[in-house]
Order: C-alpha cells, then structure tokens, then sequence
C-alpha cells in the first residue's frame, strides 16, 4: 500500500514527474469479478495477454511442441487486474464453448 | 523594430481594444491562438499584424473555434511558453470546459476579455454575463475601467499568472465597444520598459523536455483529484498577495497605482455604490457632483473579482450605513453575483452593519446615464433614511415596465 501525500506535497496542476508511475497504480483494487487461469485447457495463443487493458497477464517463456523457445500464459496479476472480463470475453478456447480457458468468478475481496 | 519604442512613455488615442493589442506586442508571447469575435476582434486582428510586420517573434496560430484556440493555448502553455488570446461573450462560452482544463493544469494562460453579452436574444454588446459566468473556472479575473487600465492589468498579468505561488490562468475585462471601440488617451509605456517588467517566462515541467519526461492531464480520481483542486484554491488565495505586490511594484516602475479594489471618496460615505469596469466612470461623476451638495457619497470598485478580497472590502466597508452593489450580469432566480459576494463580504468581514441593496443594470448594452446613477444614490438615501430596503431589493434599472 502506498502512502498517499497531501495537496503540499504534490506538484501543480496534477504533473506527473515519474514515468511509468501508472505501474503503482492499483486498479485491481476497481475488481468485483476476478478472471481464473485453467492451464490445462490452455492454448497459449496469447489473445488475452493482448487485450488485456491493464497488462496483466502475465507471460513465462516455456518450450513448445517443435521445440522452440516462446510465450506462455502464467498466471494474472491481480494487483493491476481490474476485472473488466476482456480476455475472458476474447479467449477462443472459451468462444468455443467445449472447455474453460479462463474462468470468471466473484471475487470475495 | 517598433515605431514605438522611444525610451519613454507616450501619450496616444488609442482603442481598449488597441491598447490590449499594444499589450500583447510589448510583451511578446510565444504563442497566441486566438478566433475573432466581436467586440474582442480589433486585438486579434492588431496581433495579427504585428506578427505579419515581424514587429513579434510570436507563433500566431489561427484556429477554427475557441475550443481549439483554449486547446492550443494550454498545449503550447505546457510545452512551456508564454501564451495568451482574446475572445468575447459566446467565444468564451465555446472555451467553458478548456477554460477549467486551463485552471486545474495550472497553466497560466493570459486572456484579453471583451465583456459581451451572451446570446439569448443575439446581442453584441456589453454586459459581464461571460466573464460571470466563468467566475467559477478558476481564472483569475481583473477587470479595468478604461482602456489604460486594461493595458496597465495585462502588462501585470503574467508576472501575476506565473508566480511560482499562483501558477494559474488569468483574464483581463474590459467593457465591450463602451471601452474596446472609445477611443481615450492613455500612457503607452515604454516596449523595454514593459519588458523588463515583465521579465522571462520560467517554464514549468515543460512537454517538449525529453530529457525529464512528465506526464500532463493524466486521469485523477477519488483519491487525489480533492488534493489538486485544494492546491489550485491556493494559488487562488496566494493570487491576493502577489496581485498586490506586482501592483505596488507596477506603481513603483510606472508610477500608477493599483489595489485588489478602488476606494472612491469612501472614508465618510454613508451611501457606497459598488460597481465594475466603466460605469465607475459615470459614477465617479455623480459622487463628485453630489458630494458639492453635501451628500456623503462614494464609490467601491472591484478589480480583483476572482480571488475576491472578502476581508479587505468588508473593512472597507466598515463605515458604510447603506452599500449598493450594481450587478451588469444577471443569475436568474438568485441576486447577481457581485451582490452576493458584498454580502458576505459585509457580513463576515465589516465591523458596521450597513443596509445592503442588489441592482441588475445595463444588460446587453443597456445604458445608464448620470441621471440614472442619481436616482441610484437618492433612492439609497431614501432606504437610508428609512432604515431599510424594502421592495428597492433585487430591482431591474432602467426597465420600461418596471419603476425604478
Ligand atoms: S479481467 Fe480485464 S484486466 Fe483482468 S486480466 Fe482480464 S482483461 Fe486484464
Ligand atoms: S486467450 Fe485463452 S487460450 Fe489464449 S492464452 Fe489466453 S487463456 Fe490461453
């Protein structure tokens, strides 16, 4: 948790002087519904990672089937997760209808 | 390079509007976008010229809207210039939400405002619905009696904008046609006077810095927008003293004197009319004429509207027995705004309890003679004596179909 500053202490008109400071930002805390990672459904396309709004999807690099090196989903990071449904919207395994790529459950926060 | 440069201060007939314009080339802001409108639109077209003649190293940019002009204005004031424009009435209306987006960034952007009425019947004559309207945005307004008043508050304005304890955008008022088309002599200060009283801009976590990359405009919400806008109100309450102390050292370079308000003949007046911009003129007039007769008379002129200087106008009205506040705006099914501000001023702030009594006058360019004024004064003389208002509040002068 941040400490958050007075008016003194913050410079005019709103200018933000760090770059990349949105990263500190915690928009997981806007959350109701939270998206859950069932891996072993998982294809790895990577279209959740890519609409993601808030980058929180996060990615490991793995080895795939031709043995080559690339991306692969790991897990959400729900300190930037905002619960805003999109990769699980997007997801093709989900689109299809037979298995659950990404589930989207309450979240009891 | 100006033909008006002589090392000294000269005497010229000059428009309010050409005086502003005067203003604008011997300050020589980096950027000016700007739209015409009437009454406002002599400065742009001046500026303009000045910029074509190469007398200004300004970067004029001639939008299509003052929505843009606004816009423009508060990119160029982050990219780190000096920047001003001129509007009037609807062409401010047009600015509304960049007029706010200028404040809350604290972007001291410097606007050369032709008091015009807004439109509803059309008109393009003066009253203070536009700048009233916008009392609220943040800006901070001075308003000017005569055409060298609106030169003497803009050759003011930025040292006051910029101040690292204000920081905010700041209009200059001047009546519309009454002073932006009367052609009056005024003192046309030296160009290298005005500019080294005016001094360099100090850019503020300029855009175009690369090497210190910042972000401006960013989304704010509930955790910190209320610590932006309590910082923006204290550059706003900062603005009554650096207004001052730039006043003084105007006074000082120039040899005018200006306050946050003109006291008028007030040290014994029971009857105080307070009023804005040019019919302090006319009203002057009376006071001198009543006060041969005997009638303890005076006037109370506003300058410094916004920040208002609460405190020091209730003091000053301390000694009043009746004080009567001429609104040139009117808030419909509410007392105009100056009225209310004296009120509150009086109420808080004076030792004394003067009676209080709100006129609405000169709507869309609506007149009021010296005539008028008089019978202003001997009305208040009447409630006076009376010892209270009564039904005189809230009246509508010079009306056909009201008695006044
Ligand atoms: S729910 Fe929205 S914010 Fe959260 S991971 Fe999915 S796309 Fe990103
Ligand atoms: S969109 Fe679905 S299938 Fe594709 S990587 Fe994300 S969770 Fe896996």
């Amino acid at each position: 948790m941040t400490t958050l500053k007075t008016w003194q202490e913050l410079p005019h008109g709103g200018v933000i002087l760090e770059a990349g400071s949105a990263a500190k930002y915690e928009t997981g805390s806007w959350r109701t519904w939270k998206p859950i990672t069932h891996r072993e459904n998982c294809i790895h396309c990577l279209a959740c990672w890519e609409y993601c709004p808030e980058d929180a999807i996060v990615l490991e690099d793995g080895i795939d089937h031709a043995g080559a090196t690339r991306k692969f989903v790991k897990e959400v990071n729900y300190f930037h997760c905002k619960g805003c449904g999109l990769c699980v919207r997007e997801c093709p395994v989900n689109k299809e209808g037979k298995a659950v790529a990404l589930g989207f459950v309450r979240d009891e926060v | 390079m100006s033909n008006l440069t002589t090392g000294k201060p000269k005497i010229v007939p000059i428009t309010g509007a050409g005086a502003c314009a005067q203003a604008m080339r011997q300050i020589n802001p980096d950027v000016v976008a700007a739209f015409p409108i009437t009454p406002s639109t002599q400065i742009v077209e001046d500026f303009s010229t000045f910029v074509a003649n190469g007398q200004v190293d300004t970067e004029f940019v001639t939008v299509e809207s003052e929505h843009s002009a606004m816009s423009a204005c508060i990119g160029a004031s982050a990219a780190g210039g000096r920047v001003m424009t001129a509007t009037s009435s609807a062409g401010m209306a047009y600015m509304w939400e960049l007029l706010y987006v200028a404040a809350s960034m604290r972007q001291p952007v410097l606007m050369s405002l032709v008091n015009r009425a807004l439109t509803g019947p059309i008109n393009i004559h003066c009253d203070h619905s536009d700048s009233m309207g916008a009392r609220d945005a943040g800006w901070i307004q001075l308003y000017s009696e005569t055409n060298q008043e609106a030169y003497d508050n803009l050759v003011m304005a930025a040292r006051i904008a910029e101040h690292p304890d204000v920081r905010l955008p700041l209009m200059v008022c001047q009546d519309g046609f009454i002073i932006s088309h009367s052609i009056q002599t005024m003192q046309l200060e030296d160009d290298k006077a005005v500019k080294a009283f005016v001094g360099p801009h100090l850019p503020y976590h300029s855009i175009l810095d690369t090497a210190k990359p910042v972000t401006w405009g960013a989304l704010d919400l509930q955790d910190y927008y209320i610590e932006h806008k309590r910082g923006q109100e204290q550059g706003m309450r900062n603005a009554l003293r650096v207004i001052q102390e730039v006043s003084d050292d105007f006074a000082k370079t120039f040899g005018r004197q200006y306050n946050l308000f003109e006291d008028y003949r007030l040290e014994d007046a029971e009857i105080v009319l307070v009023a804005i911009n040019s019919v302090a003129g006319e009203i002057k007039e009376v006071i001198d004429e009543l006060r041969t007769k005997g009638e303890k008379v005076g006037l109370l002129k506003i300058r410094s509207f916004r920040p208002f200087p609460y405190e020091q106008i209730g003091q000053a009205l301390s000694n009043a027995k009746i004080v009567t506040v001429l609104d040139r705006s009117a808030s419909f099914g509410a007392h105009g705004p100056l009225f209310t501000e004296i009120s509150t001023a009086v109420y808080n702030y004076a030792s004394g309890r003067p009676l209080l009594m709100g006129h609405t006058f000169g709507l869309g360019g609506r007149e009021l003679t010296l005539r008028h004024i008089e019978h202003v004064i001997s009305e208040s003389r009447i409630c006076l004596d009376k010892g209270e208002v009564g039904n005189r509040q809230g009246m509508w002068l010079n009306v056909r179909g009201d008695k006044s």
